[in-house]
């Protein structure tokens, strides 16, 4: 009997978008059931319905064989349905335990009884191997216990499924192993874990069995056991996918850029880079591997204009870039796919031609006489989008109607085209789907066999792996290692100077910078 | 499932592109040249003399051509978004007349109320009688059911004396138009049986034969010989309302007021010129806030800029009686827009470099310009004698030569064509229009591609003063021709209004300000020409305005919610609408 099933979910948003057709998803109790498929399948969708966040437009929701309906959040919790977001709901300024019994506080009287709610806390924290600290606040603790605060909230409210939104997408490796350890554990508890993702090898490592969704539709389920990580990608890109970057080795070249005791403060004095060194070579791809805000989105923002550093120098042809503002960088050849590219990359309501000029507009052939050739602009938005394989009708259209992948196309293509010496790529596949990750992979690659250097910034372990020549640890804004990448730099090592439990010998550091 | 709604192939879709902007200019261009032909048609109603007839007839046939031209580019440019707005202007009409009826079913019960009058007219001699109430020729009055009346009256019985053969009339009719009164009117002898009847006027008499009757409503017996000697009684009351008579009453009434409101700006020509001069401030304005809108500057500054503009070339036009026009003119129109440049300067400088938001410090900036416009109109400009706070007028030479004849439709409207160009030549063709298009969209994806934002920012907002002040301009040297107090008549703020319709767009505000000023003009003679009060023109006016504003908010809106969406998926949910709206 399954503990949640929905039969013909169908749901259609107010615009005539089908986000959910035709959907029968059944889990069964006690098991971990991946729930995978490309951003944009519909599989966030559906688990808002189970939720309550959203409402289908017709179907059925079963709950152990009976239909129920939910109509909101607090209707689901009262089902045992608990729902972990990406992006944490937790009060930053409150502690662990006071999150933990928000909405249903024990009360003595007027008075709501905190010595109860750290007892709360702790029992449940050791029942299910969830270790926090009922004490601190959540401002002060790391991303990984915020979430096993989450996890703890949901139970606390009594959740026998729990219903996790991409969990991983903010872990190190180590705590990634110890978020499973924590999920096997509650399923030995009986209880039941849909497991949203969209990396494949955490399928394959943690769950029972895998939905795979693709186009609003439901593809198929399968056990676990009897699939692998291709099969899963071919039904959820609907063609055969090659994970595999095809990297050449290539002798690097000459260094392209040189960066020496850069010091960054924010305002309110906070040391957010200290003492960063390195050099990047032509031919290359450096990679830096670190747990996100150790540093790497100001280091990538502050070499490329966008903040002015506190100390140090940064050259390229000998030529100090910093301190004069982006576009001055980006005179000296240096492209940037910046981190958040909803935020910085691209403008969401221009049409494509306009956000592949940005970098340009004002040279020839764009602008010629004072005045824009509106000839030279739509050709070079044809070109790029044939080149880059964007999906799009035309150059004219706002990018706010490409999806995720071919919107990063766009950044990656414009950057790109620029004929730049050095790249900076922050997250350059985040949030892109499948096969868009294979295309902008295979560009950086070819590009960097090319002769281009890379900077490359990623959250994802994996991917800094499969790319980088040499990879650099950053933590607390520090340098703690620089390595070539070759066999025998595992993920666990790196893991160990990304949580700042290691730090490289200066001497040996200075081999590889 | 993006990329199957958009990924038709390149060339179909290119070429049904292609069919689809013929088509629209088609339309685009049927639709403004009917506008200019029904404009002159009902300006000159139909003939070809009365129109060759009139002076500047050609200069007239012009601005209603580019009219026409508004037209066209608000097809062109809106698309299907256009039949949006035409509807949303549908409905609200409709409901103006809603509301217009509702208030005439009010005022049609009034008939019970109100003042009237009543006598017998007679050429006969009068009878000695004191015993009567009323004598041959001798108007009496009263009111009928007046609230606060302490004993109202609700009919009347007044007696006068009569002689055997004595043609007399009986009148009874309302004291004035603005009480019209639905009377009926009888004569009774002394036993009280009625003699002769009437509820109603016919057009002769109103017109012609009695001089104190006001409408048909008002009751006649005409001409009656009387019997016999005697006292005999003139007896009156409102008619029974039949609730049949209150609709079509009310309903005439309110077609009456819709007419106006619809036909009233180009039925002459002197009002033609109301609604054009009227267009020409609107559209100055709407495209100084279209611009600085578009970089996302919610600079309300116009005001300001505009009274600075209108000072400066006011001034201008004070100091200098002797210089030609072909010099002075063009001076001032370039003086007025360096005014409000500097005066948009200010904002945008502050913005820019020290952060301050723009909505507060314009607002604060135009009760600095207004105030120092009045103190400067006060204490420098106002002549010594003059019976009220206003300068002298100006010399001819530094008013905008008029270009039709009894109107103030001045060479602004060539300026304002020149503007118009100019304003589309900056956003879409110009490198500072892209940066312009690009803040206005992302300022942090305009700030990561090297753009200089801060002097942008400031840039586009001096730039909307100029215009601004160029509205100034036209305001004291085309159509006040002196500098008086509150000389923008808070037309600054509906400017907004006329951007946001035209969503932001330069080349739509002509059209919405020649909308808006249409309804505004449409209003006054809808007020003059039709029973229709003061504050109910108002209200129409409001909820016509709020309609058409809403319709624009919720595309706003729609377009965040569309932009949220996004963000939350990183993935665009709504393809289809997107790429056609824009």
């Amino acid at each position: 009997m399954p503990i949640i099933e929905t039969r013909n979910i169908h749901k259609i948003y107010p615009n005539g978008v089908h986000a959910n057709d035709d959907i029968d998803f059944a889990v069964e109790q006690g098991e971990i059931h991946a729930l995978v498929g490309e951003n944009g399948a519909g599989k966030s969708t559906l688990m808002k319905m189970i939720y309550g966040l959203e409402h289908a437009t017709s179907g059925q929701i079963f709950i152990r064989d009976q239909e129920v309906q939910i109509g909101n959040p607090q209707d689901a919790i009262e089902q045992g349905i608990g729902m972990v977001h990406q992006n944490f709901m937790l009060v930053d300024s409150f502690t662990v335990a006071q999150n933990i019994i928000l909405n249903r506080e024990t009360k003595q009287g007027m008075q709501i009884d905190f010595q109860q709610a750290v007892a709360d806390t702790e029992s449940l924290s050791r029942e299910y191997g969830l270790a926090v600290n009922p004490d601190a606040k959540i401002e002060d603790i790391p991303v990984g216990m915020r979430q096993r605060v989450e996890i703890l909230k949901a139970l606390y409210r009594g959740a026998e499924i729990l219903i996790l939104d991409e969990p991983t997408a903010v872990l190190t490796p180590s705590e990634t192993q110890d978020l499973f350890a924590a999920i096997r554990n509650l399923v030995e508890g009986g209880k039941t874990v849909i497991f949203i993702t969209h990396k494949l090898k955490e399928v394959i490592e943690i769950s029972d069995r895998v939905t795979v969704m693709r186009d609003a539709r439901k593809i198929g389920t399968v056990e676990t056991a009897q699939t692998s990580e291709r099969e899963l990608a071919r039904m959820m890109v609907g063609r055969e996918v090659f994970m595999q970057v095809d990297r050449p080795e290539v002798a690097r070249g000459a260094s392209v850029l040189q960066v020496a005791d850069l010091t960054y403060a924010d305002s309110s004095g906070h040391q957010l880079l200290k003492q960063v060194s390195f050099n990047v070579y032509e031919r290359e791809i450096l990679g830096i591997a670190g747990v996100e805000g150790n540093g790497q989105t100001e280091l990538a923002e502050v070499l490329t204009g966008l903040r002015p550093p506190t100390t140090g120098e940064a050259f390229i042809n000998n030529e100090q870039i910093l301190g004069r503002g982006p576009r001055s960088v980006r005179e000296h050849q240096v492209a940037h796919i910046p981190e958040d590219r909803l935020t910085n990359g691209v403008a969401l309501t221009s049409s494509i031609e306009d956000n592949l000029i940005i970098d340009r507009y004002y040279r020839e052939p764009f602008t010629r006489r004072r005045l824009l050739d509106i000839n030279s602009i739509v050709d070079n938005g044809a070109s790029l989008i044939r080149e880059f394989n964007i999906i799009a009708p035309n150059g004219a259209i706002p990018v706010n109607a490409l999806s995720g992948g071919n919107m990063q196309k766009v950044v990656v293509a414009r950057e790109l085209s620029s004929s730049p010496k050095l790249l900076i790529a922050a997250q350059p596949t985040r949030g892109v789907d499948i096969g868009a990750i294979e295309f902008i992979h295979q560009e950086l690659v070819d590009q960097r066999t090319q002769g281009l250097a890379i900077l490359l910034i990623s959250a994802d372990l994996q991917e800094v792996m499969k790319l980088s020549d040499r990879i650099m640890v950053m933590y607390e804004g520090e340098i703690v290692g620089i390595f070539p990448n070759d066999e025998s730099l595992t993920e666990e090592r790196i893991g160990y100077f990304m949580l700042g439990a290691e730090v490289q010998a200066a001497e040996e550091m200075e081999r590889f910078v | 499932m993006t990329a199957k709604i958009i990924s038709s192939p390149a060339e179909s879709s290119s070429g049904m592109s292609f069919m689809k902007k013929h088509l629209l200019l088609i339309v685009g261009g049927a639709a403004g040249i009917i506008v200019t032909l029904f404009v002159m048609n009902t300006l000159f109603d139909g003939s070809m003399e009365k129109m060759t007839g009139t002076t500047d007839w050609q200069n007239i046939l012009l601005v209603n051509a580019l009219v026409g031209a508004c037209i066209f580019l608000f097809v062109v440019e809106l698309k299907r978004q256009a039949i949006r707005v035409l509807l949303t202007v549908v409905v609200a009409l409709l409901l103006g007349f809603l509301v217009t009826f509702i208030f005439n079913l009010d005022s049609a019960e009034r008939f019970g109320a109100g003042e009237f009058r009543a006598q017998v007219v007679s050429e006969a001699e009068p009878t000695e009688n004191d015993e009567v109430d009323l004598e041959y020729n001798k108007r009496r009055g009263g009111e009928f059911n007046k609230p606060n009346v302490v004993a109202p009256v609700s009919e009347i019985s007044w007696t006068f004396a009569g002689r055997a053969g004595d043609t007399v009339s009986l009148l009874a009719y309302a004291k004035n138009r603005r009480s019209e009164v639905d009377l009926l009117v009888e004569l009774r002898d002394e036993s009280g049986a009625i003699l002769a009847a009437a509820t109603s006027a016919t057009e002769t008499q109103v017109e012609e034969t009695f001089d104190d009757l006001v409408s048909v409503k008002d009751a006649v017996i005409e001409g009656f010989e009387l019997p016999a000697d005697g006292v005999y009684t003139l007896f009156s009351r409102p008619e029974e309302i039949a609730t049949e008579t209150v609709l079509s009453e009310a309903l005439g009434q309110s077609r009456l007021a819709f007419e106006a409101l619809l036909l009233g700006p180009i039925e002459r020509v002197n009002r033609w010129g109301v609604w054009i001069q009227d267009a020409i401030t609107l559209i100055l304005l709407g495209m100084s806030f279209a611009i600085v809108f578009r970089a996302q500057q919610f600079s309300l500054g116009a005001e300001g800029q505009l009274y600075f503009g209108a000072l400066v070339s006011g001034i201008i036009a004070l100091n200098s009686p002797h210089v030609p026009g072909i010099i002075l003119i063009p001076f001032i129109i370039l003086a007025s827009g360096t005014a409000g440049f500097i005066y948009g300067l200010i904002p945008g400088a502050l913005k820019a470099y020290l952060g301050a938001n723009e909505l507060v410090s314009t607002l604060m900036l135009n009760f600095v310009a207004t105030r120092f416009f009045e103190m400067v109109l006060n204490f420098q400009l106002k002549p010594p004698d003059a019976g009220y706070v206003a300068s002298a007028k100006f010399t001819s030479n530094a008013v905008l030569p008029v270009i039709v004849d009894k109107t103030q439709v001045t060479m602004a409207v060539f300026v304002l064509a020149a503007v118009v160009f100019v304003s589309w030549l900056l956003i879409r063709r110009t490198p500072l229009g892209y940066e312009i298009r690009i803040i206005g969209s992302n300022l942090r994806f305009a700030d990561y591609g090297g753009v200089n934002t801060k002097r942008t920012i400031m840039l586009v907002m001096a730039i909307g003063g100029i215009v601004a002040g160029l509205a100034g301009m036209h305001l004291a040297n085309g159509i006040h021709r002196q500098l008086i107090l509150n000389i923008s008549f808070n037309l600054a703020f509906e400017g907004v209004v006329v951007a946001l319709l035209a969503r932001l767009n330069v080349l739509v505000v002509p059209f919405t300000g020649l909308l808006y000023a249409y309804l505004r003009a449409g209003a006054q003679f809808m007020e003059r020409d039709a029973n229709v009060s003061f504050e109910v023109v108002r209200m129409i006016q409001a909820i016509i305005i709020l309609l058409i504003t809403a319709e624009a908010l919720v595309t706003f809106f729609q377009a965040r919610q569309k932009r949220a969406d996004i963000d939350e998926e990183g993935h665009a949910v709504a393809a289809l609408d997107v790429a056609d709206d824009s």
